[in-house]
């Protein structure tokens, strides 16, 4: 696979479904056995990018977003309505082995593994199942063994492990016929932060090691900044901002923190813009983003500031502005 | 065999979960000698008031009721929990791993769910049906073991592929407990040679629920009844079967939309 060729490429990918629908009450729902009212919803509405092998990429939305419904056409699960998308050169919604034995999903609200037996029991339907030949599958499982630092409780009863050590069982199940390319829906999932780190350095750690493109849904947005150079923000089942992260939280975000200490009580500064804290000669003011500088100006013109900082917000914040507002600005 | 293997890695992972719950064994044990000796008691009873049914003698309605303990065993050990898991996978929008698989789902679909101890009533039934061929003090053939051997194995596919046409409804239909009471009630009726039924009901238990093809059929090959196309008849339906059931499952597969997370 040379470089030049993308990993994934996706155009004008769209996905409706339609969804019965019904007035409450049970004259309604007997009337809809005869005539089915459906209204169409939009998943995704004409979504379009390429990612290279090897990228790590953020793909960050609201629930309902498109996110799980993209991926899911990624992978050959969901037939898209219209448009494209390639992975690896194939179609995914054919569904041929050879795409299938390439990638893998993970979804951090699902398990594959066998309740009531051990990790280690599923691990060889798996390779039954991807035909591995046995030195090649007992090397990477001993490396993914390893890597995740589980140990003995690959003998365990899936049942009788946390939710964590379940997560890293699944994963490593999900990685034994060695994947080009990884679909991660949520995997750190409900975990604790230990764990979060844990899965993320992982994930970080394998992409390293095996150069294997990765595509990432979550909720947390330490595991987007831990991981992913890149970010695909997706609104309404569309593409409202793709590139570096740090492009996302300077176009986004819309205020700046200015955060002063005076060296003398008495003057007021509810003057020169939202007060979000004061604590004695401390101040924490929101202003525009446009007007920072003009207002950083004038404080230390008009009010006896002894120190200034100026923040930008927090990625998580700017990503909650993102989707309440729906649209760059 | 690629296919063989996956069936045989399965089917471990399978005995390996039953073996978790001994108890299950017991209870499966007592629950064929109870349905047993109620059917025992039943022909019992009909033969207090005649000796033959519709061309049936005793000995041979106990072979049909051996091949009939056959048959739900092994509908109950693998095909019915398969079929069961897949509705509620549609319906749970829990299909997706089975999927991303580089094997046939149809295949993957229908070889996840074992529970071995159900074959208990297929051994019963096998019992049965050696007890029946004592009690005639019947030579069998080897053509004749032959043909029973291809008359079971169609009458599996047969059930098999009606089956999973009723599973796979569940991609549009949400509920399919009420079509599995249907079919089970139905199916008990393949514990009498289809004969003996009238013939709108004959009809229906022919080519709608393939009972006769599934136990009637191969009863007649241990009897001495059973007709070269007849047997042709009975593989013609199960190819029929399988064929347009994996159709209908391919067609419903592209309907799936999975619940979204």
């Amino acid at each position: 696979m040379s470089a030049h060729i993308p990993a994934i490429i996706v155009r004008d990918l769209v996905k409706t479904y339609e969804v019965p629908e019904r007035d409450p009450g049970l004259l309604a729902a007997i009337r809809s056995l005869f005539r089915r009212r459906v209204r169409a919803i939009h998943a995704v509405s004409g979504v379009s990018f390429t990612i290279q092998p090897g990228e790590v990429v953020g793909f960050l939305g609201p629930n309902g977003a498109g996110k799980t419904t993209t991926l899911k056409m990624l992978t050959g699960l969901l037939h898209p309505t219209s448009g494209e998308a390639l992975v690896f050169g194939y179609v995914p919604a054919r569904r041929e082995p050879a795409f299938l034995r390439r990638i893998t999903l993970v979804m951090g609200n699902r398990n594959q593994l066998q309740w009531d037996l051990p990790a280690l029991d599923s691990f060889e339907l798996i390779r039954a199942i991807y035909r591995l030949p046995p030195a090649e599958f007992r090397a990477t499982r001993d490396e993914l063994i390893d890597l995740l630092e589980v140990g003995d409780l690959v003998r365990k009863p899936v049942r009788n492990l946390s939710l964590g050590e379940r997560m890293k069982m699944e994963i490593i199940g999900a990685l034994l016929h060695r994947p080009q390319a990884l679909f991660l829906d949520e995997p750190t999932l409900g975990l604790d932060v230990t764990m979060q780190r844990r899965i993320r350095a992982f994930v970080a750690e394998y992409n390293r090691r095996t150069g294997a493109t990765v595509l990432l849904t979550s909720h947390y947005m330490a595991d987007v900044e831990a991981l992913c150079r890149r970010v695909i923000v997706i609104h309404h089942g569309r593409v409202l901002f793709d590139g570096p992260l740090s492009a996302l939280v300077d176009q986004f975000a819309a205020y700046r923190k200015l955060i002063v200490t005076l060296a003398e009580s008495g003057a007021d500064l509810k003057g020169f813009g939202e007060v979000l804290a004061h604590d004695g000669l401390r101040y924490t003011l929101r202003v525009p983003k446009a007007m920072a500088p003009a207002i950083t100006a004038r404080l230390l013109a008009e009010a006896p500031v002894a120190d200034l900082m100026v923040e930008e917000p927090p990625i998580d914040d700017v990503i909650e502005q993102v989707f309440a507002v729906g649209t760059p600005r | 065999m690629d296919v063989a293997r996956i069936i045989a890695t399965f089917a471990r992972i399978g005995i390996l979960n039953e073996l978790q719950y001994r108890a299950n064994f017991f209870f499966q044990v007592l629950e064929s000698a109870i349905g047993l000796a109620t059917a025992l008691i039943g022909l019992g009873l009909v033969f207090r008031h005649t000796t033959v049914l519709a061309g049936w003698t005793p000995p041979e309605l106990l072979v049909v009721m051996g091949i009939y303990g056959v048959m739900i065993g092994i509908v109950q050990a693998v095909i019915q929990p398969n079929m069961l898991r897949l509705a509620q996978d549609v319906l749970e929008g829990k299909l997706d791993y089975a999927l991303t698989k580089p094997v046939d789902a149809q295949l993957l679909i229908s070889i996840r769910e074992w529970q071995v101890w159900r074959f208990t009533n297929a051994i019963a039934g096998l019992l049965v049906i050696g007890w029946a061929l004592l009690w005639m003090q019947a030579s069998v053939r080897l053509e004749q073991i032959i043909a029973f051997g291809a008359a079971v194995l169609c009458g599996v596919i047969a059930i098999y592929s009606f089956w999973l046409i009723l599973a796979t409804t569940s991609f549009w239909v949400i509920q399919i407990e009420s079509l599995i009471n249907l079919f089970e009630g139905l199916f008990a009726a393949g514990r009498w040679p289809v004969s003996i039924y009238p013939s709108w009901l004959r009809a229906l238990l022919t080519f709608l629920v393939p009972v006769a093809f599934a136990v009637t059929v191969p009863a007649e090959a241990l009897t001495n009844r059973l007709t070269g196309s007849t047997l042709a008849l009975a593989a013609g339906v199960a190819l029929g079967l399988f064929v347009i059931a994996r159709l209908f499952f391919r067609w419903g597969l592209s309907r799936y939309s999975g619940a979204s997370a």
